[in-house]
């Protein structure tokens, strides 16, 4: 029997993961990865509690919908930003490996 | 014991070196023409982008249409507003550029 | 009050957005200055309908409050976009690219703060906060072909992301422990008594994710590097409104959905007051660039917003309300200068300032009075805001806190007026001409000086509205 409890700890799994992946990646690509496991986390986390709650009500469902689409469009702008810096240090041929570094 | 089997698995199993075009990408059984790991234009990527948000944008559309005649004349106003929006960001790819092949 | 009147302040700026990118597409290439004027004279025009709207109540839907309390913050975030508009036409006019989708981002963030204090409900509030923190990720790296600018933005686009993924998780949690996403309906079960392990869990992620939009320490690492890249009229903008925004929203989660769990979080919220004082402050002091001067200025800012939370009284609130309405029109007065300074001289550098009295009388006075203000020198107006706010958290018994928040002030007097000192007694560079301000600018730092004496020494009539919406934010 798979309880609420579960999903949970999928989710917090998915997110610490996704935690995991947007602190210690250099990549800025790799990060905003981690960034999306984090959303997708909360995602279960919302579905879950939609469902086993109140089952009646889609507000969870809804709020997820909402998130799936405000993933998408900081993902679109977050590379459309990478892509902005990556052309810069290459163009200004500034030291490669300093382009990732905060 | 699933473990178990794993293991058990891997210490009986035979252990030959891979040789050939065993370790080559499956591409419907041709050989694979060049190197596979290569840089994509970035015009493919402007393309993706705009693909992605009306894409995504959609997922809006669905539940209005499964409920369509239950919400009636006031989301379908609301709905049109939101595709005129949607039609705007368009507009302005286009206007822009984004959608000429460089 | 129909839904319409109501709703019309947010309406309109929507509109405003909308149509600004719309001409900005049919506007031929370099006639586009007209986009920034029309711009701004469109948020004025709405200013005034909040203005008119300022006593409206009534709730929308379930998830949608007007009050008296949002709309305050709604004219707070109109009148910095106002000044925002009017000291970008010349700096963004030079950058040469996307004039129209400027302004049109400065109004969209604007929408989403507007959304943000107004928010009853937890998709609404995300919404808002996203939608002001993409605008801004695209307002940062505005100026193209500069490293600088480029860094800043994706500084804040991954760091942005990265604390909305963590205060949307709280969220869910909240959301999961109360079976509802209307505050009112939070308020309901918290108030009953039903605060669980997971709520406080859920708590703790919020307060993260709102500390990191307010820059407080900290979470303020993002802070200095994203105002120094960032061009400068749009620090101006980032530094004072979206944190008002930030508190806007705490303010209605925490205070009204959370209230009944306040012993939980208050001692987190002096903890952070504390940092943010002390660090904000005291690493302002060695700083060379007038803009990372002014982002630790404005964390320490935040922290001293945050003893109004502390005090979580109605004359905490209503110092929280009234001191960042003054803090709109000092902060944007300085980086007003910085603007102009810049266009003329190309450096933010405070050495550069050098001799500026000599230069231009006028800005080196409002970077004087607007600087006084931030630290609390009387007659301006920051003195008697930060005096409510140190009576608010001594109210509540936090005298030392207060004693601590006065010493650092102090010590923010002293790199206060160093700058001041390179101003007024350096000598201008040889060869360098006096710098020219543009007429609208001129009025803009008229009108924020007029403000800040204005009210510093006749404070009655926007202390009255600010503690007057206040109270109504508590019924």
């Amino acid at each position: 029997m798979i309880t609420l409890n579960h999903y949970l700890m999928l989710g917090g799994v998915l997110f610490v993961i996704g935690l995991f992946g947007a602190l210690a990646k250099k990549n800025a690509i790799a990060v905003l990865m981690g960034i999306e496991l984090m959303l997708n986390a909360v995602n279960i986390n919302l579905a879950a509690f939609n469902r086993f709650l109140n089952p009646d009500k889609v507000v969870g469902l809804v709020f997820a919908i909402f998130v799936i689409v405000v993933a998408a469009v900081e993902v679109a702008v977050g590379l459309a930003i990478v892509i902005n810096l990556y052309r810069q240090r290459l163009n200004t041929s500034v030291d490669e490996a300093d382009w990732l570094k905060w | 014991m699933a473990w178990a089997a794993l293991a058990v698995n891997w210490l009986l199993r035979p252990k030959r070196p891979q040789v050939g075009d065993q370790r080559e990408t499956y591409e419907c059984g041709l050989k694979t023409q060049g190197p596979t790991w290569v840089q994509f234009r970035i015009g493919y990527f402007l393309y993706a982008l705009i693909f992605l948000l009306f894409d995504v944008e959609t997922i809006f559309l669905y539940p209005w249409a499964v409920k369509f005649q239950v919400l009636g004349l006031f989301a379908f106003i609301e709905m049109l507003i939101f595709i005129g929006i949607l039609i705007l960001g368009l507009w302005y790819a286009w206007k822009e550029g984004g959608l000429e092949w460089l | 009050m129909p839904v319409w009147e109501l709703l019309s302040v947010e309406l309109l700026t929507a509109f405003l957005g909308l149509g600004l990118l719309v001409l900005g597409l049919l506007v031929p290439k370099g006639q586009k200055r007209g986009l920034g004027y029309l711009a701004a004279l469109g948020l004025v025009g709405i200013a005034a309908l909040a203005f008119a709207l300022r006593e409206a109540q009534g709730v929308v839907w379930e998830g949608y409050i007007i009050d008296p309390f949002g709309t305050y913050f709604k004219l707070l975030f109109l009148f910095a976009a106002i000044l925002t508009c009017v000291s970008s036409f010349e700096y963004i006019g030079r950058l040469g690219n996307g004039e129209g989708e400027y302004y049109a981002l400065i109004i969209l963030s604007t929408l989403g703060m507007m959304i943000l204090a107004s928010a009853g409900e937890l998709i609404t509030l995300y919404l808002g906060l996203e939608l002001m923190t993409i605008s801004f990720c695209i307002l940062a790296t505005y100026r193209r072909g500069d490293m600088k600018s480029a860094e800043a933005g994706i500084k804040y686009i991954i760091l942005g992301a990265l604390s909305s993924a963590i205060l949307l998780y709280g969220l869910s949690l909240l959301y999961g422990s109360t079976g509802s996403t209307l505050i009112k309906d939070i308020s309901l079960v918290v108030n009953s008594g039903g605060v669980t392990p997971l709520m406080v869990v859920g708590m703790i992620f919020l307060l993260g994710g709102f500390a990191f939009k307010m820059a407080a320490v900290p979470f303020h690492m993002w802070a200095p590097d994203v105002y120094e890249g960032a061009p400068t009229p749009v620090t101006a903008f980032l530094s004072v409104a979206s944190k008002a925004a930030a508190f806007a929203a705490f303010l209605r989660v925490f205070f009204v959905a959370l209230g009944d769990s306040h012993p939980l979080w208050a001692e987190v919220i002096v903890a952070l007051t504390i940092l943010s004082v002390v660090v904000g402050n005291l690493v302002a002091i060695p700083q060379k660039n007038i803009k990372r001067l002014l982002a630790y200025s404005s964390i320490s800012q935040a922290g001293y917003l945050l003893l109004g939370i502390v005090a979580f009284s109605t004359l905490g609130v209503g110092a929280i309300l009234y001191h960042s309405m003054l803090y709109v029109f000092a902060n944007m007065g300085a980086f007003m200068v910085a603007t102009v300074f810049y266009n003329a001289d190309k450096s933010d550098e405070i050495q550069d300032y050098a001799g500026l009295a000599r230069r231009s009388p006028l800005l080196a006075a409002v970077m004087l009075f607007s600087l006084l203000s931030l630290a609390g020198i009387p007659p301006l107006a920051g003195f008697v805001s930060k005096f409510y706010l140190f009576m608010a958290v001594i109210d509540q018994g936090y005298i030392w806190l207060a004693i601590l928040a006065v010493l650092m002030s102090m010590v923010s007097v002293y790199y206060y007026l160093q700058v001041v000192k390179v101003m007024y007694l350096g000598d201008p560079p040889p060869g360098r001409p006096a710098i020219e301000v543009p007429l609208g600018v001129q009025i803009a730092l008229a009108c924020s000086l007029a403000v800040l004496f204005l009210f510093g020494i006749y404070p009655t009539p926007l202390t009255n509205y600010a503690f007057s919406s206040a109270a109504a934010f508590f019924h």
